[in-house]
């Protein structure tokens, strides 16, 4: 009968070694499978805003990542779209010849729209971002500037991050406003970052008053 | 009762609870299925890649190029120690160039399936690479992007719909039947669109906006919004606003749980295909939306399936 002649016969050799080897590609897949879903929970995990523990650090950096990182798969996937503060501002990035305006040199994204000008957008925010990070701080900038250098015919620019906050309910737009300023340039055939700090955000020197000063401000009064 | 008793009597219990989830993880991972879902995958994810593909083309020496803004031994800092890319050593245009170029081909050929065993797998590399080059550039359409790439590169996504299925009929061969390779492929399509979807249902909890019920203005407000029609709306209530801000949460709750369950699986499969592309038109991403969407692509489609094989939703 065809249906009984399809049963593998049990005493069968070659039959057996067949499945045997099904079972061992199944194992092997099991293993893969299983190693694959423990790198996704440690990507996830590992890849947050809000950090992650120690542990997951080590055990991601040191087993996982090695070999996701290069397949693009070492990623947390925390798209939060927004939560309506200044980090989601709407980011540009601004490149001109030290002492000039901005808007006088080239602007990225300028009137390009899409993705292409979202790309613009996070290379910029990664710019200002930077600053929170020692070891990046200034290295996209710097690299930014000295691309630029051909584009400006100067070896002396200002790179700048502007940011356009968004915008709250029932109120008008806002004007962007500078996030990140630096000045680069080649000076004794090295390339010098000079970061721009905002007047805004440098802190009062405040001391005390002596009577002395005191006095001759009354004075002067 | 003694210690040793109650053990004895539980213990049947825990040894079947662990073979109903062995057999539930082989039913799920090592059941052939059809591989025509697949296909349909196969089709949307290439277009898309087009799109993105095409995103870097007006730029790619400005970045890349061995004058761009973005040299390679300031990226080799910047980014992960672990990251590597083929166009570490492009370090001409022309070779940023040919390779920028093979990658558009090679997602042009897994469009029409030819060559689709070689292709795929290609195709998620040079992707991959792209990325790498310049991780400060991508988002989060292009990580999706890499990860459906990667789950076509394990399955047989050209043995149907394709150039590759043409050829084999011309010549004779028999037609595909369902494979494990392909269950493999589509299980890892919805493992990974369900931990998409809680991951950036806990990022964005951290939010006041999504408590708030603001977060819908926020994005529907910005430039780069591609719904700012609805933004009077909005702006004329706010229960509509917070209406929108939660149909979001609750969607990405709902994609998250529901697809593991046959009888709500097609329906928020059919949600999900329409509602991630609004939420990526909403949010400025249409192309994230979109490959959002293809993640519930093989739940949601009403797959004729190939003779001799069930569905996949009474399989799995």
């Amino acid at each position: 009968m065809p249906q009984s002649s399809r049963q593998p016969e049990p005493h069968d050799p070659s039959r057996t070694a067949a499945g045997g080897r099904s079972e061992a590609a199944r194992a092997v897949a099991t293993g893969a499978i299983a190693l694959w879903l423990l790198g996704l929970v440690l990507s996830i995990m590992g890849n947050s805003d809000s950090g992650a523990s120690a542990f997951v650090r080590t055990v991601k950096g040191r087993l996982f990542s090695p070999w996701l990182t290069p397949l693009w798969l070492d990623l947390g996937f925390d798209y939060r779209l927004t939560y309506g503060g200044p980090e989601d501002a709407d980011h540009a990035l601004d490149i001109g010849r030290h002492g000039d305006e901005p808007g006088t040199g080239v602007t990225w994204p300028g009137r390009v729209v899409g993705e292409r000008a979202a790309r613009w957008r996070r290379l910029a925010r990664a710019i200002s971002a930077d600053v929170d990070d020692a070891d990046r701080d200034g290295l996209l900038a710097a690299a930014a500037g000295r691309g630029a250098f051909d584009r400006l015919g100067t070896q002396d620019v200002t790179v700048r991050v502007l940011r356009t906050p968004p915008r709250d309910r029932g109120a008008a737009s806002s004007a962007p406003t500078a996030a990140y300023a630096a000045r680069v340039r080649f000076a004794g055939g090295e390339l010098q970052l000079l970061r721009q700090e905002a007047r805004g955000e440098v802190a009062p020197l405040v001391r005390p008053a002596t009577p002395a000063a005191t006095r001759a401000a009354g004075e002067a009064r | 009762m003694s210690r040793d008793v109650i053990a004895a009597a539980s213990m049947p219990t825990r040894a079947r609870g662990l073979a109903a989830v062995g057999e539930e993880w082989e039913r799920f991972w090592f059941t052939p299925v059809d591989a025509r879902p697949l296909a349909w995958v196969r089709i949307v994810t290439a277009a898309l890649a087009l799109a993105l593909w095409w995103s870097y083309a007006g730029d790619v020496q400005a970045w890349f190029g061995p004058r761009g803004l973005l040299p390679i031994d300031t990226v080799r800092q910047w980014r992960s120690p672990a990251g590597c890319s083929l166009y570490d050593v492009a370090t001409s245009s022309a070779a940023v160039a040919v390779l920028f170029h093979a990658t558009g081909i090679v997602f042009l050929l897994l469009l029409v399936g030819l060559g689709t065993p070689i292709v795929a797998p290609l195709a998620a590399l040079l992707w991959a690479s792209l990325l790498n080059r310049g991780p400060m550039l991508a988002g989060p359409g292009d990580d999706c992007l890499a990860v459906v790439l990667w789950c076509l590169a394990i399955g047989p996504a050209g043995w149907h719909l394709s150039c590759d299925r043409w050829l084999r009929d011309r010549s004779g061969g028999p037609a595909p039947g369902p494979a494990v390779r392909a269950a493999i492929a589509l299980g890892l399509l919805r493992v990974y669109g369900s931990a998409i979807s809680v991951a950036a249902l806990l990022a964005q909890l951290k939010g006041d906006a999504w408590w708030d019920g603001l977060a819908a203005w926020y994005l529907a407000a910005s430039p780069h919004s591609r719904l700012s029609g609805i933004v009077p709306l909005l702006e004329r209530s706010e229960y509509l606003t917070n209406l929108v801000t939660h149909a979001v949460t609750a969607l990405e709750i709902a994609f998250a749980v529901a697809v593991w369950f046959v009888p709500t699986r097609r329906i928020i499969a059919r949600a999900a295909v329409v509602a991630w592309p609004l939420i990526g038109l909403l949010a400025g991403l249409p192309l994230w939306g979109a490959i959002m969407a293809v993640f519930a692509l093989p739940a949601a489609a009403d797959f004729e399936p190939a003779p001799g094989i069930e569905p996949p939703s009474a399989v799995r």
